[in-house]
């Protein structure tokens, strides 16, 4: 085969790979679009669904956090509203892993009346010398009109090296 | 709040982003204190690269305004994530808005460098090209060889080898990129007819000392290129010694091993010629140097003269064809039938999709073995990335499907039940006549002034204190005690001192009891004041429901067809996507048919000839 022989061959096979990649890029790019579509279709349901499940005057929100996580491994929480349990949630190791890098569990939603309401959870994991460690944190939440956002918070205390337990209210 | 141990910086978080799961986890360390819920929240699905969630909630906390606290991280973190989830178009826009100004020189040429890596992998050579000219400065020096080895494979792949040669050919150092740098010139030379030059990177390449395995491989792989360029040269007896250096372990050997005979066939040794093609017998079928082989064998035996056993090789090149191209068919059948695909997409879990997602097994059955082949392509790969995403979307949109429904009927349960305790809250506020106990409150204002200002003791007097004044006065107008003698003096000296010790219990509580009924007032009015504002909540709620359920229907309802809409565009996609892949994969299986029916047809030819020789020569013999 000679040069010009050769040189054509290739001259081929850039063209059959330039339409190749012509037809999988106008794929792609609807799929883009598609996916942009579905993303923004998906923003507006998750806010109706909350709006309409939650309305704002009633919306209490419960989080779970973790700073640093030396002193505990978290497994499980549980969530008492007014002595009734509400939410009970087992972390997976992966999501404990993104708590501990900073991410924030909303680990459950509740419609709660104006007034004065009875929080309680319950943490279990792993504490200090990775013993079995159960806690409770409880406190009492005024609920007014509007939104209410309680983060529970998982925190070292270094001094006694212990784990600590609080809430955080956010209006 | 939630701290955490993850990003510092705007600038630590792009490289988090901008790097495979499997390495972010390195590149954080230093603590971010989160002060808005909702972007911990967007974090918690971003850390464990469940994408999707992570920008739909990132995308709805920004709507709400909720994430005041983060502006410019979040759109970053946006960037990020749609870069992540393979939404690269849309990461491009935020990108190009936001790398102006608002990072440093380092992360933008390292962002640049990302999407030109991404681009290329799905085709889009121009927007590569152009995303390789943004960066400006100097990129850390294993990603800036990687960047110019990117831009002369575009060039390769555009066909402007000369462009890719010119800029390529100033590669300096002894490390594995120059080694692929030359590997590439040498293809890019060897494809424009430049088959001298070519040869003398390649073999240079080819006797190299290798201190990787990867360099082992790109060693055969050089080896083998030179090989077969300069057999199609003419130059068989040079093709040897490179094809020769392949190893016989590698992924190359097959090939090399029958480009070895041909060399010794194109050189007439047609006994060395069937060494190497005999060594391939054993191997895998689907190899198209085994195949090739199967034909090279008898072809060589007949020149050697051993007419009956080369007529034995063909037949049993002809069977193993024959039961290869039955097995090719059966495989072409199920991957037209779509069932393939959807095997594939049920057997995932699509739980994780994202940029980074690779196949790690092969399905089982009958085409994995050939699919083997198909996934080393960048297009069958990335294809097979959007068939999977598209699968995801579908499922979203049908989940949501079922949901929306479920809204519309507890939508309309609520607005039943609104209608019907309607009547009830009104007469209940009818009932409740505030105007008037606001009145009555004044009213016990006024009269508390009066009596704090008349310093009146004996209006706060309890009953049985009045009724014990009322006794004593009572008894103070008795006639008897009018009367001038010893014993009503005495009497009257009596009550005298009643009085005065009433009088003085009354006055010394009357402060206390003013503060007290004072207090009682406030709080009532207090009660009044929020009676009148949980009225006036009510009276709102009763104007702005009707609204509000308008507002929801007309929501809900009318993300009802746009979920339909949406999904029937999703749909098609999938279908044209599932067409695509079925259109590689075949094309694909049909040339691996098209070569063996090639093969079959040659060897019956050379079969008849055989026969022809072999009857002949019998009737020679007669």
């Amino acid at each position: 085969m000679d040069a010009d022989a050769v040189a054509a061959e290739a001259r081929e096979a850039v063209a059959a790979e330039a339409s190749s990649r012509d037809e999988f890029r106008s794929l792609d790019t609807d799929v883009q679009a598609l996916k942009k579509e579905v993303l923004d279709l998906n923003r507006d349901l998750f806010l109706l669904e909350e709006e309409l499940l939650f309305p704002a005057n009633s919306q209490v929100a419960f989080f779970v956090s973790m700073d640093v996580g030396e002193y505990f491994e978290l497994d499980s929480v549980s969530i008492k509203i007014d002595g009734k349990e509400v939410a009970n949630y087992l972390y997976t190791a992966r999501e404990a892993d993104a708590l501990v890098r900073g991410g924030v569990h909303r680990v459950h939603m509740a419609n709660l009346k104006t007034g004065e309401h009875e929080i309680i959870a319950i943490f279990t994991g792993k504490g200090p010398h990775v013993r079995d460690y159960r806690r409770g944190a409880t406190t009492v939440i005024d609920k007014g009109i509007g939104a209410k956002y309680l983060e529970l918070e998982i925190t070292d205390r270094v001094r006694k090296q212990q784990p600590e337990f609080v809430f955080k209210e956010w209006e | 709040m939630a701290p955490g141990r993850s990003i510092l910086s705007r600038l630590c978080l792009l490289l988090v982003l901008l790097t495979p799961a499997a390495h972010a986890a390195d590149a954080t360390g230093d603590p971010m204190v989160v002060k808005d819920p909702q972007f911990g929240e967007v974090l918690f699905y971003f850390y464990q690269e469940d994408y999707f969630p992570a920008i739909v909630r990132l995308l709805a906390a920004k709507e709400q305004e909720q994430l005041t606290e983060h502006v410019e991280e979040a759109e970053l973190l946006l960037g990020g994530m749609y870069l992540s989830y393979g939404h690269h178009l849309e990461a491009a826009e935020i990108f190009e808005r936001l790398l102006a100004d608002k990072v440093s020189p380092e992360v933008r040429d390292r962002t640049w460098f990302f999407l030109a890596k991404i681009w290329y992998q799905r085709g889009y050579l121009d927007k590569a090209q152009q995303a390789l000219a943004y960066i400006e400065g100097e990129l850390p020096e294993h990603l800036q060889r990687e960047a110019l080895m990117l831009g002369a494979q575009i060039l390769i792949d555009a066909g402007q080898y000369d462009a890719a040669v010119t800029r390529l050919q100033n590669w300096k150092g002894r490390t594995e990129w120059a080694s692929y740098a030359k590997f590439n010139i040498g293809v890019a030379l060897v494809r424009s007819g430049r088959v001298d030059e070519a040869a003398e990177l390649l073999d240079e390449l080819g006797d190299m000392n290798p201190f990787t395995d990867e360099l082992t491989a790109l060693r055969d792989k050089a080896n083998l290129a030179l090989g077969y360029a300069l057999l199609q040269d003419g130059q068989a007896y040079a093709a040897k010694e490179p094809l020769q250096r392949v190893r016989l372990e590698g992924p190359f050997s097959s090939k090399a091993l029958l480009g070895v005979g041909w060399a010794d066939a194109e050189m007439n040794n047609f006994d060395r010629a069937l060494v190497p093609w005999m060594e391939l017998r054993g191997r895998d079928l689907l190899d198209p140097a085994v195949q090739e082989s199967m034909l090279a064998i008898p072809y060589a035996m007949a020149k050697l003269d051993s007419i009956s056993q080369a007529a034995d090789h063909y037949l049993n090149a002809i069977e193993a064809f024959y039961e290869e191209t039955n097995r090719l068919d059966r495989t072409i059948n199920h991957i037209e039938s779509g069932e393939f695909f959807e095997e594939f997409v049920e057997n995932d879990p699509l739980d994780s999709t994202g940029w980074y997602w690779e196949l790690e097994e092969l399905p089982t059955g009958p085409e994995a073995r050939y699919l083997y082949h198909l996934l080393a392509k960048h297009e069958f790969q990335e294809g097979l990335k959007n068939f999977r995403d598209l699968s995801y979307l579908n499922r979203n949109l049908e989940n949501w499907q079922q949901n929306v429904d479920v809204y519309a009927n507890m939508l309309e349960t609520r607005k039943e039940a609104y209608e019907q305790r309607l009547p009830v809250v009104e007469t209940a506020l009818e009932r409740a006549d505030l105007g008037r106990m606001v009145e009555f409150k004044l009213s016990y204002d006024a009269t508390m002034d009066n009596i704090e200002s008349s310093h009146n003791w004996l209006a706060l007097a309890e009953r049985s204190e009045f009724d014990m004044w009322k006794e004593v006065a009572e008894l103070e107008r008795t006639p008897a005690l009018q009367a001038d003698i010893p014993e009503a003096a005495e009497v009257q000296d009596k009550i005298d001192l009643l009085k005065g010790v009433l009088q003085w219990d009354l006055e010394r509580d009357f402060s206390e009891r003013v503060r007290f009924i004072r207090r009682n007032l406030h709080q009532t009015g207090e009660a009044l004041v929020g009676a009148q504002r949980a009225r006036r909540h009510v009276e709102e709620s009763m104007r702005n429901e009707p609204l509000v359920f308008a507002e929801m229907s007309d929501r809900v309802y009318g993300l009802a067809p746009r979920i339909e809409g949406t999904q029937m565009r999703v749909e098609d996609a999938l279908s044209r996507q599932r067409a695509y892949l079925q259109e590689i994969a075949v094309g694909e299986l049909q040339a691996q048919k098209d070569r063996l029916d090639l093969y079959t047809i040659q060897a019956r030819f050379a079969l008849a000839a055989i026969y022809d020789i072999a009857a002949s020569a019998g009737e020679d013999f007669e």
